[in-house]
């Protein structure tokens, strides 16, 4: 039985902790990167030892900083994660309405939004690609 | 991040003495290598004086073993246990909490018995092995960094030490190589180690050295300590550190380094009210941040 786009919400397309980078409090900024490279994905979460999201990093943030931050890129990567990531970014529940996810990337023009719940525990990364694949129905 | 704090002491024998955040500025300080039990008593009297006399809380330092000596026939220290048995006189007879380095790993834990500090050499700042056996002292841990390493990747080394339990920290800059048989003091170093969250230290005689300068011995510019002293003091250091001896030209090891206590007064004044300026002006002003808002 197939299931109306309307119907669809967050927690039906999330990706998993397992598919995406979820970087301990004290990762390095090095660590992030190959995280992120290694899930091919441009953002990584970073979460505290009880599994909370404390912030994301993305290639954006990395664009930015290179061009604020201009020390050198060994010292860059020893640079704790958390230091340059983004510590109040939007975040979705996995029973919104995945039309009203997506509408939202729309409006704050980002890929991702982490999924949280309500103690604000990470769950898993709504990536638009599939998302909207789903909403396509392809 | 809230800068961390270390306490050095680990019995009611000592004065404890700690480190970091707005704590008075502390010393540690001695003899480079301990020389013989009279003359490391005389010392621990003489500085203890000197440091009564201008509250400053301070640990003797004085070295057991000198494994990284530049010729054979140098001075290599009185040896593990007769120097333990030294320092644990000097501890017990004036109450002042002791530190001394080791350079092989089987000797942290004797160290760490009875050293209220355990002390990691600069040459050896990234040794695994080192680090390790440090750590597992359970002690406070005085790592200075390598002559060769940048002050970020002391992280790396800070991380070691984290991860076989230990996060009792104290960083100390003793300067850095710029080409051979040479050495100079960014004091960027100071705010980039702050970073991990731990004291940070100043070594000002190790840092006017000059390494293996005389070929077979490292010679040193002593003239140079106070100004290093006071412009580190200014930027933030929570503890001092310098090798102090009575009779340098005849000084068994660092003897073109080492400040004549003669002088110990005047530079530890000044240290400390440089420390003491800096932390009414941030009061007074707030912190040093000029960072762009984003």
């Amino acid at each position: 039985m197939s299931t109306s786009t309307t119907d669809l919400k967050v927690g039906d397309v999330l990706l998993g902790l397992d598919r995406i980078p979820v970087m301990p409090a004290r990762s390095l900024l090095k660590e992030a990167l190959e995280a992120m490279t290694r899930r091919r994905l441009g953002i990584a979460t970073i979460v505290d030892d009880a599994g909370r999201l404390l912030g994301i990093f993305t290639d954006g943030d990395i664009r930015r900083m290179l061009l604020k931050d201009q020390k050198p890129f060994s010292a860059l990567f020893v640079d704790d994660a958390i230091r340059h990531a983004n510590r109040k970014p939007a975040t979705v529940r996995p029973d919104l309405p995945l039309v009203e996810a997506v509408r939202m990337m729309e409006d704050k023009e980002i890929w991702d939004l982490p999924v949280v719940d309500a103690q604000g525990k990470l769950l898993g990364l709504l990536h638009l690609h599939p998302a909207v694949k789903r909403l396509l129905g392809i | 991040m809230i800068p961390k704090t270390i306490t050095v002491g680990y019995d009611n024998q000592v004065r404890h003495v700690t480190i970091g955040g707005t704590q008075p500025l502390a010393f540690l300080g001695g003899p480079c290598a301990i020389e013989n039990r009279d003359h490391a008593l005389m010392m621990a009297d003489r500085i203890g004086v000197i440091c009564d006399k201008l509250n400053i809380p301070w640990i003797y330092k004085s070295c057991f073993d000198k494994d990284c000596r530049s010729a054979p026939q140098s001075f290599h220290g009185v040896g593990l246990n007769p120097g333990l048995d030294i320092l644990a006189d000097v501890r017990r007879e004036f109450g002042v909490p002791v530190v001394s380095d080791f350079s092989d790993a089987a000797w942290a834990g004797p160290t760490g018995e009875v050293c209220d500090l355990v002390q990691v050499p600069a040459l050896l700042c990234r040794q695994t092995t080192i680090l390790r056996a440090a750590a597992e002292t359970g002690r406070p841990i005085h790592l200075k960094k390598g002559q060769f390493m940048s002050p970020w990747n002391m992280k790396n080394s800070v991380r070691k030490i984290e991860a076989a339990g230990n996060d009792q920290i104290l960083l100390t800059d003793r300067g850095t190589f710029f080409g051979y048989n040479m050495l100079v003091n960014d004091f960027r170093n100071f705010p980039i180690m702050m970073e991990t969250g731990y004291p940070v230290c100043f070594d000002g005689t190790h840092s006017v050295q000059l390494p293996t300068s005389m070929g077979d011995i490292s010679g040193g510019q002593r003239e140079f300590i106070p100004y290093l002293v006071r412009a580190a003091a200014a930027c933030g250091i929570n503890a001092l550190f310098m090798e102090v001896h009575d009779d340098p030209p005849n000084a068994l090891s660092d003897a073109n380094t080492v400040l004549d206590i003669q002088y110990l007064e005047r530079v530890l004044s000044h240290a400390k009210a440089a420390h003491e300026l800096r932390l009414e002006l941030l009061d007074k002003w707030g912190e040093d941040r000029v960072h762009l808002d984003d």
